[in-house]
């Protein structure tokens, strides 16, 4: 088992996902090819042979076989490209949906500590790319075993015009397909890393050069950021380059071949030429599996490193899955003892850290802080014991794209329209979205849309109040609101606090909000 | 782009290879039935092999190179208009390199394995037609008369074929669109231990799909279907054509008399027939994908460029109701003025848009309403939050935006913004940066965004977060700067500092 087929086994698409009807199909297909060549080169010749035998030969040739033989092969073949294409792409499809769906699951089960940042767009599209060059190499698995298929039914037409020619096929196809791979892989292995490279080092540089677009266009600068590119598109054109006509040179070796094959039929053919003629075409149309060798191999070499990448994803243990309604727990933050139900506001200069404190309690990422949850130091607490603790309104409000309904109905299972609606209360936004066409189902876009900045904080608000958590965590929550507003989310906010006995762990540099706490921590910046 | 290429011309060579190999074996065969010797027949086939494998070989490698040297052009503009030119709306960095990367990787494969096929695809035909009918007038008739049904099975099937197929690249798009939207919110998704949840949902998404793909493959096969029918076909006609001709039993006359050799010859080309076309079909889904990224970066190129700002003098800055919309956000409306000299904030949550009306008010970021009296080009420094490095000395890297200014101009200006300790520490102006600038802190590099915003000696100083990250007293030293520098200068800054925004003279809250 080669270790392409060992991580493919492991995402689930193992070797025999993908073959069954698709391989059956694509051996009918290229046999049907090689039969439809070799039985008309036979047909010609020993049509030739009996013409110039006179009319009593011509009567005795059995033409009516094999001309309808040619006909059937003709729409056999057809058929069977067709239902190949067909149940291969469907084999494909079923397996990638399945595979989608399992990569998910694994990376949403994970602790978001031990997972790599997939949250830019660099890292998703390539997840993407390589979900999809997968996928392809699924839908072409029955390419080369149909090929060979074919190659076996060469062999048989062959014999039929002598052992010798047979042999001689058998031995000069089989060193063709060793040869052809290994050369494959040592032509395309090299270029195929340097181009991914390449292509990885073009995408970072372009990212940072992207960020300074601004200094870029106000300093006139485009001619620098051009040769700053320069060498390494030059690396990646070079790679594809040298990927290119190395398959070039592949299909090139692969041609000669197979007139090599033909030739040596015609040489070593001993039942008379009408069999020889037979052997010669069977054999250029067999030497399709050399072809489909080389390309399998070729695609092997490019698509191993995304392979890798995604089984790598589809190994991350996963963790428990946090539960609602669990009993609060005491919190120690930077020297403070919080019992259930306490309110803290926790303050300090920007950049002193303050939003990392609240996404570390979150579980979110980990920084180096005195955090005690119970008698656990966070950094060693598992992610499911925090998120079942805190319910995080973050910064920047994190909405997915959908509904209202589903951004809300994330924070637990089982939100009914009424907790939405009275959550949206407590938040100020109830009638906002009494307003937009189809309420809770109105769709807002990606990181949230049609509703302004204000608004989107409120929603990721309301979406952390139905968490039902013991510890509410809110990065300032109403910034961007006017102070009357901002005053009557406040008194809705404090009386939810008391009536379900959340505690609140508060960032906010506007007094109002403050006013809801009654312990402070001041952060100092880290050195 | 230029429509002939010459790897296409060697497809078209290839199939002169083919007619070699043809005569080939129907002259070694011929040899075969003659009982004579098989030397000329057996040297042609391997000569027309020989032929076809060079001229393959001279396609594939020549369009690789044409398609690298015709989109290296359009890479070069798309690169300088995402990167230095202003934009019709606003583009995240994300998408700004996916368009940049992956769709120029998409349009060179659309011109390397695509356009010299097609191109080989509507002469070739007619070509390997012209030498069967060398041999056979009658089957080359044959085969140009399976053509006919053909092109209308095409039209019919190819047709709907193209839908269906468009059908499934969108379907495919959204569903990646939505995978990838759901990888970015994993972080939230996890903390409300919604993972099974949303789990489910991508997998109900993923087979919806996955099923109605399959009902539209169905369609968008037949195409295919017709074109392997046809190539099957002419192959079965031409072989029973020439089998009964040499048998002399047709059963209608023909104004020609086959030898075996012309018979086997215009067999053995028959395949040749709809190869080209083969080929063409095989490159169908890098043409899609080519003329996707087409319709993303045509455009792109195609708007005309800003026309270079002549200087003038700056008498301030006045943004009236400006507007920055794009289909799913809109920022604003935003009204100030800014004279000579002062300071004004712009301030408001993450993601509100501070940056973009930074960029509007310096023209790289068109505004959707309302106006921004120009500030012309020449009159802008800016002072990113992260700015630009590129390899080589400090020295170059702080006069990037002059590089005349002299020596003791930049130290004072180093002295000015508080990089001074990092010059007596790590050597100087000579200190080697790379493209990382590793070895500097964020402060550092701030600073150093500052003092090259100060020695291109404009009178107009744009600040995207000057104080963010940094600890209280590097915050207060470049309040303290800033302060002294609206004396002289006017200061656009966008902040969430709200000690900062204290010292402006207005504040702008979006």
């Amino acid at each position: 088992m080669s270790a392409m087929d060992r991580l493919a086994a492991q995402l689930g698409i193992g070797r025999r996902v993908g073959l069954g009807w698709p391989l059956l199909l694509s051996g009918i297909a290229a046999a049907a090819s090689v039969a439809l060549l070799g039985i008309s080169g036979w047909f010609l010749t020993g049509a030739t042979i009996a013409g110039a035998g006179g009319m009593a030969a011509v009567t005795a040739f059995n033409y009516l076989l094999p001309s309808a033989a040619i006909r059937a092969l003709a729409i056999a073949r057809t058929a069977a490209r067709y239902g190949e294409r067909l149940t291969s792409h469907g084999a494909a499809l079923t397996a990638m949906a399945g595979l989608r769906t399992r990569l998910f699951g694994t990376l949403a089960a994970a602790d978001p500590r031990k997972v790599p940042d997939l949250a830019s767009g660099e890292a998703s599209t390539r997840l993407i790319d390589d979900i999809t060059a997968i996928e392809d190499l699924v839908v072409r698995r029955s390419a080369l075993p149909g090929a060979l298929f074919g190659g076996v039914v060469a062999t048989g037409c062959i014999a039929l015009s002598g052992s010798r020619a047979a042999v001689a096929f058998v031995v000069l196809a089989g060193v063709g397909l060793m040869v052809g791979a290994a050369l494959a892989r040592r032509v395309s292995t090299g270029p195929a890393r340097a181009a991914a490279q390449a292509r990885g080092r073009v995408r970072d540089r372009y990212v940072e050069l992207a960020a300074a677009r601004p200094e870029i266009i106000a300093y006139g600068l485009a001619d620098r950021v051009e040769t700053a590119l320069a060498g390494d598109l030059a690396a990646l054109d070079a790679a594809q380059c040298a990927l290119a006509r190395g398959e070039a040179a592949l299909n090139a070796l692969v041609t000669v071949w197979s007139a090599v094959l033909a030739v040596m039929m015609l040489l070593l053919a001993d039942k008379g030429p009408a069999l020889a003629a037979l052997a010669a075409l069977a054999a250029f149309a067999g030497s399709e599996a050399l072809a489909a060798r080389v390309r399998s191999a070729l695609r092997e070499a490019v698509v191993a490193a995304g392979l890798a990448r995604v089984a790598a994803l589809a190994t991350i243990a996963p963790q428990p899955t946090p539960q609602s309604g669990v009993p609060a727990l005491p919190l120690h933050i930077g020297g403070l003892d919080l019992a259930p139900g306490a309110r803290l506001v926790v303050t300090g200069a920007s950049g002193s850290g303050k939003t990392s404190l609240l996404e570390t309690l979150a579980g979110l990422r980990s920084a180096p802080l005195d955090l005690r949850v119970g008698e656990m130091q966070v950094a060693r607490a598992d992610g499911a014991t925090l998120a079942a603790q805190f319910a995080l309104a973050p910064q920047s409000a994190q909405l997915i794209a959908g509904t209202i309904g589903d951004n809300l109905r994330l924070a637990r299972p089982g939100v009914d329209a009424t907790a939405m609606w009275s959550a949206l209360e407590v938040v100020r936004l109830a009638d906002r979205v009494r307003t937009m066409p189809g309420g809770l189902d109105c769709p807002i876009g990606e990181g949230g849309g049609t509703l302004s900045g204000g608004e989107q904080k409120r929603l990721s608000l309301a979406r952390a109040l139905l968490a039902n958590r013991p510890w509410l965590v809110a990065d300032e929550p109403s910034e961007g609101l006017d102070p009357v507003t901002e005053a009557e989310l406040v008194a809705r906010l404090d009386a939810w606090l008391t009536q379900t006995g959340t505690g609140l762990i508060l960032v906010s540099h506007r007094p109002a909000p403050r006013a809801l706490c009654d312990r402070t921590l001041a952060l100092t910046p880290l050195p | 782009m230029r429509k002939n290429s010459r790897a296409g011309a060697f497809w078209l060579l290839d199939i002169g290879g083919a007619a070699v190999f043809a005569w080939g074996l129907a002259a070694a065969v011929a040899a075969l039935i003659d009982g004579l010797p098989l030397l000329v027949g057996v040297a042609a086939m391997l000569g027309g092999g020989a032929i076809r494998a060079l001229s393959g070989f001279a396609a594939q490698s020549l369009a690789i190179r044409e398609a690298q040297r015709s989109v290296a052009p359009v890479r070069a503009q798309l690169h300088r208009r995402l990167l230095g030119e202003v934009l019709p709306r606003p583009i995240p960095i994300g998408e700004s390199a996916a368009i940049a990367i992956d769709h120029v990787d998409r349009i060179e494969a659309h011109a390397a394995r695509f356009l010299p096929v097609r191109q080989a695809a509507a002469l070739g035909p007619l070509l390997v037609a012209g030498c069967v009918a060398l041999a056979s007038p009658i089957a080359a008739a044959i085969l140009i008369g399976t053509l006919i049904p053909f092109v209308l099975g095409m039209i019919l099937a190819g047709t709907m074929a193209r839908r269906a197929a468009d059908a499934q690249l969108r379907a495919l798009e959204q569903l990646s669109d939505l995978f990838v939207e759901r990888l970015r919110s994993l972080a939230m998704i996890r903390h409300f231990g919604a993972g099974e949840r949303i789990t489910r949902q991508i997998g109900a998404a993923t087979q919806g799909v996955a099923t109605r793909t399959l009902a539209v493959l169905r369609i968008a096969f037949l195409s295919s279907a017709v074109l392997e029918f046809f190539a099957a076909l002419s192959v079965a006609l031409v072989a029973v054509y020439c089998g009964f001709s040499l048998l002399g039993i047709l059963p209608f006359p023909v104004p020609e008399t086959l030898t075996f050799r012309e018979a086997l010859f215009a067999l053995a080309l028959a395949p040749e027939f709809y190869l080209p076309m083969r080929r063409l079909a095989a490159a169908y889904h890098e043409k899609q994908l080519g003329e996707a990224a087409h319709a993303v970066i045509d455009p792109l190129c195609a708007a005309p460029p800003a026309p270079p700002a002549a200087h003038a003098a700056f008498v301030g800055i006045e943004v009236t109701d400006l507007v920055i919309a794009w289909p799913g956000a809109r920022i604003g409306p935003v009204s100030f003025r800014l004279g000579n000299t002062g300071m004004v904030a712009l301030t408001g949550p993450t993601g509100s848009g501070k940056t973009s009306v930074l960029a509007a008010c310096a023209g790289q970021v068109a505004a959707s309403e309302g106006r921004v009296s120009a500030p012309l080009m020449p009159n802008i420094a800016w002072a990113a939050q992260r700015p630009l490095v590129v390899p080589g000395t400090l020295r170059d890297n702080l006069a990037l935006a002059r590089p005349e200014a002299g020596e003791r101009e930049i130290l004072e200006i180093c002295d000015r913004v508080g990089l001074g300790p990092l010059l007596a520490a790590r050597g100087g102006l000579d200190l080697t940066l790379d493209h990382r600038a590793a070895g500097l802190s964020g402060g550092e590099l701030r600073r150093l965004g500052l003092a090259r915003a100060l020695l291109s000696r404009r009178p107009l100083l744009l600040c995207d977060e000057p104080t963010a990250d940094l600890d209280a007293a590097s915050a207060a030293q470049i309040t303290a700067l800033l302060t002294e520098l609206a004396k002289t200068h006017a200061i656009l800054v966008a902040t969430h500092d709200i000690v900062l925004a204290a010292h402006a003279q207005a504040e702008v809250r979006l």
